[in-house]
């Protein structure tokens, strides 16, 4: 088809000027080049090579949306830290699914959005950073896992507390679900692996866990798990197997945190 | 052969095939006029030879460039699978799992345990961990009452090699260890891990663990004594290494810098180049599988920028470190700014390299830390992959000059961050470090313990005033997000939804 000489003029000034500063080292090729390329001959490709092409193009679209994916949720977990830093309450209840759950240290289960809402606003604090209150929720470590089906997820981490009230060290498993193509928390689940007092540190200033009691309100359900942090034993499953052996998990010792541990 | 030039020569092959017909116009660059010319005389050329642009041509192009796009995909797995297994590695010393942390290295897999020595195979690596973190051999994975183990491994900075095969990372170590009753410990260290992969498997092949301190809870690092000419821990005499150390070093308050295994080798930071407009490509049934293909590159290049621009703020975190300024504003754009709480803004790599003495001299002086963990990074990439944001947190160990000596102070800040894609290479444009807090080691951030942050100096004058006017603890505030929320897609407002629902009288507070 014919095109005006300004058309074309203009089509290969658009093309020169967006190549030109990226790809210099495309004028290395000899001209050479181009009397091969106007030579071979034209053979159009059968549809099995296309499809083939298009299914290689499918299994590399995948792979890309877990990478997506892995990233998406740790965008959830870390956020949810910096929510909890500042009383974030909305933005951090909007992390959950409608039927989602929550559940930090021994404080029990508490089920749904507004229960989530009512479990900070209600036990912790009022809405927006409190003058005078440090409450850093630091996200660590955090290890994902996107399932074959690309729709779950889960990720290990840890929550460093630094807060006015001293040290915190808790691990999270938490589960998340992708709806509608948007990833969100579908369990929080969070054992306590360390909490002291600042003035002599963890030497013995330790609260060994909540309990549905501790402070209001009461949860939906018990506990999933009765446990001790520090000075006691605990350690939560972890949900991937070794990276390296592929083999899961083995229990802990049974003398675990006990004196007679190795005896 | 670096990945540096691996990604600009993938690129540059699939391009080329494609525009090559363009390339006395896009080399030559001849004066505006010329160029029109040679542009219409070559186009008419093109449009008698499009036929032969052939299909054959065109099919080859595509296979070539899936085959780069598996290839990068490849090399952002292999970054993930680095990450997870250093990750692991720390929750397993956490809980006295000491032969699952073991099973992660390679047959042959070393630990250089400091200045300890090596100790080389996996029951041997068992043994160390389990002896340094207070298990027991005679016992499955645990700890015994009263025994805190926790190593977080933080800041992974993870160099893939070209080759794919074998790979480097540098971790930060932060632990909190203790014994009920009888001690508590900080402890901070370097890791500069070497890895492979067999069989497609992931495994450590060595570990090289710089201990920079272990340090009692009560003092803190500002009270640690130099070490002595024999500082090699007492477990290593009861426990003897295979192999004197190869690390000669001494642990803080000297100032040590772990070689960096990136010195000469930026790759970490590099992903395809931005794309200024998609391709036009033809209307035919291999013309939609190379519009995809288009599509799928960039998708995935935004992926890869992700984990590059988390590297790129790794890399500025262990340079700032150890007051290696120069490197660090080496990071940056050349019109690039860096602004630090209220010191205000300094612009430019000479400017920010000067501003950053405000905290101490290149190398810093002995005796003082400037630890600022690059953590919990939250990274989005623009549509095109030109430009990225970040929002990171450092909890800051450090000790400052005072009238009585070295003195620790604790801090905490936010990062809002800005970057940009140079041709392939991510550089800083803009950094931003909110002060959230600073506080006296010995006392804590609260009450007398709390110290207002840093004003601007007047020795080393910034180029800015700071943009935003704030006070750190007790005064508290929310650094704005770069981003709206990741579920709503909406902006934080949660101060105007507590109005709006007390408003509506609603049992909200």
């Amino acid at each position: 088809m014919k095109k005006s000489l300004n058309q074309m003029i203009t089509s290969m000034k658009n093309i020169s000027l967006k190549v030109n500063g990226l790809f210099p080292a495309s004028c290395l090729l000899p001209p050479a080049s181009l009397v091969l390329m106007l030579a071979t001959p034209v053979q159009a490709q059968t549809s099995a090579e296309l499809a083939a092409l298009e299914s290689e193009l499918d299994a590399i679209s995948t792979r890309i949306e877990r990478l997506q994916d892995m990233e998406e949720i740790e965008i959830l977990q870390r956020s949810y830290g910096y929510y909890v830093d500042k009383s974030l309450w909305y933005s951090l209840t909007d992390l959950w699914t409608d039927d989602g759950t929550l559940e930090i240290g021994g404080r029990g289960v508490f089920t749904g959005k507004e229960r989530v809402f009512e479990y900070m606003n209600v036990g912790l604090s009022p809405v927006g950073p409190t003058q005078g209150l440090l409450m850093d929720h630091q996200q660590f470590q955090n290890l994902a896992t996107i399932h074959e089906d690309g729709l779950t997820a889960e990720i290990r981490g840890i929550a460093f507390v630094m807060s006015s009230g001293g040290w915190g060290h808790c691990y999270y498993e938490n589960d998340f679900v992708k709806e509608d193509g948007v990833w969100k928390m579908k369990t929080l689940h969070g054992p306590f692996n360390m909490y002291s007092g600042y003035a002599k540190g963890w030497v013995d200033d330790i609260i060994i866990n909540t309990w549905p009691a501790k402070f209001p309100p009461p949860p939906d359900l018990p506990p999933t798990v009765i446990y001790l942090a520090y000075p006691s034993y605990y350690v939560e499953p972890f949900h991937y197997p070794n990276p390296v052996t592929g083999e899961p998990m083995p229990a802990s010792d049974p003398k675990a945190g006990g004196e007679a541990f190795g005896r | 052969m670096k990945k540096t030039l691996n990604w600009t020569s993938t690129l540059i092959k699939e391009k080329s095939l494609r525009v090559n017909r363009l390339f006395p116009v896009a080399c030559l660059l001849p004066p505006a006029s010329i160029r029109l010319l040679l542009a219409a005389c070559l186009l008419s050329l093109v449009s008698v030879a499009s036929q032969a642009q052939t299909d054959d041509a065109r099919y080859t192009t595509l296979l070539a460039r899936l085959n780069s796009l598996k290839a990068e995909a490849t090399q952002v797995e292999d970054l993930n699978a680095i990450t997870r297994l250093g990750r692991a590695f720390a929750y397993y010393l956490d809980k006295g799992y000491f032969g699952e942390a073991a099973n992660l290295f390679a047959d042959e897999g070393r630990v250089v345990y400091g200045v300890d020595g090596v100790y080389t195979g996996r029951d041997r690596i068992k043994e160390l961990f389990t002896r340094h973190g207070g298990g027991s051999m005679n016992a499955g994975p645990g700890l015994p009452f009263g025994r805190l183990n926790m190593h977080m491994h933080l800041q992974p900075l993870v160099t893939i090699s070209a080759d794919g095969r074998s790979a480097q990372a540098r971790w930060r170590e932060w632990g909190q260890l203790g014994n009920y009753k009888d001690k508590a410990e900080w402890s901070d260290a370097i890791l500069e891990n070497d890895y492979i992969k067999e069989d497609g498997v992931w495994k450590v092949r060595e570990m090289r663990y710089y201990i920079n301190f272990v340090a009692p809870y009560i003092g803190g690092w500002a009270s640690l004594e130099p070490a002595g000419r024999d500082w090699r821990s007492p477990i290593s005499k009861d426990f003897k290494p295979d192999q004197r150390s190869p690390l000669n070093y001494k642990r803080f308050p000297e100032i040590t810098v772990p070689p960096f295994h990136y010195a000469d080798n930026k790759s970490s930071i590099m992903t395809p180049p931005p794309v200024t407009a998609m391709p036009k490509r033809p209307d035919d049934a291999l013309g939609k599988l190379e519009a995809r293909a288009d599509q799928e590159a960039l998708k995935l290049a935004r992926v890869h920028a992700v984990r590059a621009v988390e590297n790129l703020q790794a890399m500025f975190g262990y340079y700032f470190d150890k007051g290696l300024w120069s490197d660090a504003a080496d990071l940056f754009t050349d019109d690039g700014t860096w602004e630090f709480g209220q010191y205000g803004v300094y612009q430019g790599k000479a400017s920010i390299a000067r501003g950053m003495t405000v905290i101490g001299p290149e190398g810093l002086e002995p005796g003082q830390l400037n630890n600022f963990p690059m953590l919990q990074p939250v990274i989005h990439v623009s549509e095109d992959n030109s430009k990225a944001w970040g929002r990171f947190r450092s909890d800051v160990m450090r000790s400052v000059d005072g009238p009585d000596g070295m003195k620790g102070q604790w801090g905490g800040g936010l990062y809002e961050n800005e970057y940009i894609n140079d041709n392939g290479t991510w550089k800083i444009s803009k950094q931003h470090y909110w002060v959230t807090y600073w506080g006296d080691y010995d006392k804590g951030w609260v009450r007398d313990g709390i110290i207002p942050v840093d004003q601007a100096s007047t020795e080393v004058p910034p180029d800015a005033p700071p943009t935003v006017v704030y006070e750190s603890l007790p005064h508290t505030y929310v650094v704005p997000f770069h981003y709206n929320h990741p579920v709503t897609g909406e902006p934080h407002d949660d101060m105007g939804r507590l109005a709006r629902d007390k408003a509506a009288g609603k049992n909200v507070r």
